[in-house]
């Protein structure tokens, strides 16, 4: 029971990363264009967060910073894909190396310092832990907290509100959206930097809020294990919060038999949320559904094309 | 904000526009990683000396950049024969991995007979990586699971079982650090007498040619292309689209097993955590630098293999990072890609 309710608590911020820079590639993605650099985004928020608070900073100007610099990134990432129609899958690549070189770079003085990060619920309202239900609670931070209402916002502005319909069409037929009066790399330019928005908070998310201190190498796959979660949430937001939910018990769970010392082969077990994402991506694929995926996607639009 | 009706897609970009904008994108990027090296803390004196002078133009650079282009020159071939057909290794690393783990086997159970030690290191490191590279194609052939992810993410499951097996099986007891045993020498590539450089690079250079005849000059690497330009029309045209496809890219993790064999075999003499790291983003950006080209894939290859050499004094003298040469591949290729914008696309005055 002590097992289940430990590994319960913590779930939260393992998904959190998770679902963070999936919401942002859905975003992107959404608007056509196929965006692989999560990894670099992270990584990219992940140093800059844990830099700014360690020079002293307030943690919470740390996640914001991260996702500013991530931004940045992504800024590179829109002009090579959006303006100069580079390919998206090379380009997604050369982001991804981008970030983790720079942050290997620029990260290397400050890597293994700990520092403060956001206070959790337990030190902000004083809460109860002698009943399961406090204890769990009290360890969530306000980021996780406000998660469920971004993914609700999203999810109604992307499939309900006008601007979404807008993001969709370019997405789905950007030369439909042209001939509509829709600014079709406007809202690519829009989507990209919102992707490393989202992107660099889940990697300043990692460094900031959970761990505490910056080593290279600390994201870890997770951007990789966003791309999947988007395919398998089949481009929708509110289905990314049950798969973040479910790749994060997953991602949890090691270093929950760890803390109790049981005799498990760990390597192999960090496998499975690798393993994981894989057999989810074949169900997804053997459910026979719609995939969901926009129909532009990773294309190249021009004008003068014909469709 | 550019306008999209006045881009126009060239149709023939002709030789000379092509590679200038090339050019010009490998200018950009190269200057731009220089300025990252200069701003931490490489004299930019000391640039054409570590980069040309003691990479390519003293005995030992020489050595050691050859030496060091053996494994590049086979992942970067992995990566080309597979972008021939479309199919998006990101998992080089992964197979490498396999490949190291077979012949560490064979290695240290001494399996076969001592003379053909190296041989069935080799065929099973082939073989490995083509068994694992073959996971990815079978889950995209028979449930579409795009390939990038899945053979990304088997390339963490790699690392994983390498690891598992470091920090158990395989640990040296006489070792601090997780690595195996030193192999007996039996399954080491024998020292040609200059440098570090080993008979393994006769095996590379064998498989650099075969491959370039069949890419270049067999009814295969014809196939391929068609296969690679309009898979759809290849198909009408009744050409064996599958098979061509699927023997490529198992060809692609055999190429990265090798690889794998060739450091373990020919310069570590065991398995450590860091014989594969680095050689994903080198063989994408070899592969792409070199158009899918096999010859070119040669030439990229021994540039990249100084600047890994360059690396190595940098790190020791400067205390530059290994992550530096991530951020100088990541910025050539992404400087290229933007660069060729120009040859693709021309701008257009509205009538």
């Amino acid at each position: 029971m002590d097992f289940l309710i430990g590994w319960i608590a913590i779930i939260p911020s393992y998904a959190t990363p998770l679902l963070l820079a999936s919401l942002g590639l859905i975003i992107c993605e959404k608007a056509g264009v196929l965006n692989l650099g999560a990894e670099g985004l992270m990584a990219v928020g992940a140093m800059t967060g844990a830099v700014t608070v360690l020079s002293g900073a307030d943690p919470w100007f740390g996640l914001a910073a991260g996702s500013a610099a991530a931004m940045a990134l992504a800024l590179l990432f829109g002009i090579s894909t959006v303006a100069l129609r580079a390919n998206h899958t090379l380009a997604g690549l050369a982001v991804v190396a981008i970030g983790l070189g720079i942050t290997g770079v620029v990260g290397r003085p400050y890597v293994q310092k700990t520092f403060p990060g956001i206070p959790n619920l337990g030190d902000l309202f004083g809460i109860d832990r002698s009943s399961a239900f406090g204890r769990i609670l009290a360890v969530q931070d306000p980021v996780t907290l406000a998660l469920p209402i971004l993914v609700g916002a999203l999810w109604w502005w992307i499939s309900k509100s006008r601007h979404g319909l807008r993001l969709r069409s370019v997405g789905e037929n950007p030369a439909a959206a042209d001939v509509a009066g829709i600014d079709v790399q406007l809202v690519q330019f829009g989507a990209v930097l919102a992707s490393g928005l989202l992107c660099g908070l889940a990697g300043a998310y990692l460094s900031v809020a959970t761990s505490h201190v910056w080593v290279e190498g600390m994201v870890a796959s997770r951007g990789w294990i966003a791309v999947a979660l988007v395919i398998f949430s089949r481009w929708n937001a509110a289905r990314a919060l049950w798969g973040a939910l479910l790749f994060g018990s997953a991602d949890a769970l090691v270093p929950r038999l760890q803390a109790i010392g049981a005799d498990v082969p760990v390597y192999l077990m960090m496998t499975l949320p690798y393993v994981l994402t894989l057999v989810v991506l074949v169900a997804g694929s053997m459910s026979g559904r719609r995939s969901g995926e926009p129909a532009f996607l990773g294309r190249v639009y021009l004008r003068q094309d014909k469709q | 904000m550019l306008d999209t009706a006045f881009l126009v897609r060239r149709q023939n970009p002709g030789f000379l526009l092509t590679s200038l904008s090339y050019a010009g994108g490998l200018l950009v990027g190269l200057t731009v990683s220089a300025m990252l090296l200069v701003h931490a803390g490489v004299p930019a004196s000391a640039l054409v000396d570590e980069f040309l002078i003691a990479t390519f133009l003293t005995s030992d650079g020489l050595s050691q950049t050859a030496t060091a282009a053996l494994p590049l020159v086979l992942v970067g071939l992995a990566s080309a024969v597979a972008m021939r057909v479309r199919f998006w290794n990101i998992g080089v690393e992964g197979q490498l991995w396999l490949g190291a783990i077979a012949s560490t086997w064979v290695a240290l159970n001494g399996i076969g007979p001592e003379a053909l030690r190296l041989p069935t290191m080799f065929v099973l490191a082939a073989l490995a990586g083509a068994a694992w590279i073959a996971i990815s194609l079978f889950l995209k052939l028979r449930w579409g699971v795009n390939e990038v992810i899945s053979t990304l993410l088997l390339g963490s499951v790699a690392f994983l079982l390498v690891q598992h097996l470091l920090f158990g099986v395989w640990r040296d007891p006489a070792n601090s650090f997780p690595v195996t045993a030193t192999f007996p020498e039996a399954s080491w590539f024998s020292i040609l007498g200059w440098g570090q450089l080993h008979t393994g690079i006769f095996l590379v250079a064998g498989i650099a040619l075969s491959i370039w005849f069949v890419m270049e000059h067999s009814r295969a690497g014809f196939y391929a292309d068609a296969v690679g330009f309009n898979a759809k029309a290849a198909l009408a045209t009744g050409l064996p689209v599958l098979r061509t496809a699927v023997g490529l890219v198992l060809l692609s993790g055999a190429l990265s097993g090798v690889a794998g064999m060739m450091i373990v075999a020919g310069t570590e003499h065991r398995l450590n955590q860091s014989v594969g790291n680095g050689y994903l983003f080198s063989a994408i950006v070899i592969a792409y630098l070199a158009r899918a080209k096999p010859l070119w894939v040669i030439v990229v290859s021994f540039a990249l293999g100084a600047v890994f050499t360059a690396g190595n004094v940098l790190k020791v003298f400067y205390s530059i990072s290994e992550a530096m040469i991530v951020l100088m591949q990541g910025t050539v290729l992404m400087s290229i890609l933007m660069a060729q914008f120009f040859s693709t696309y021309s701008l257009k005055r509205p009538n």
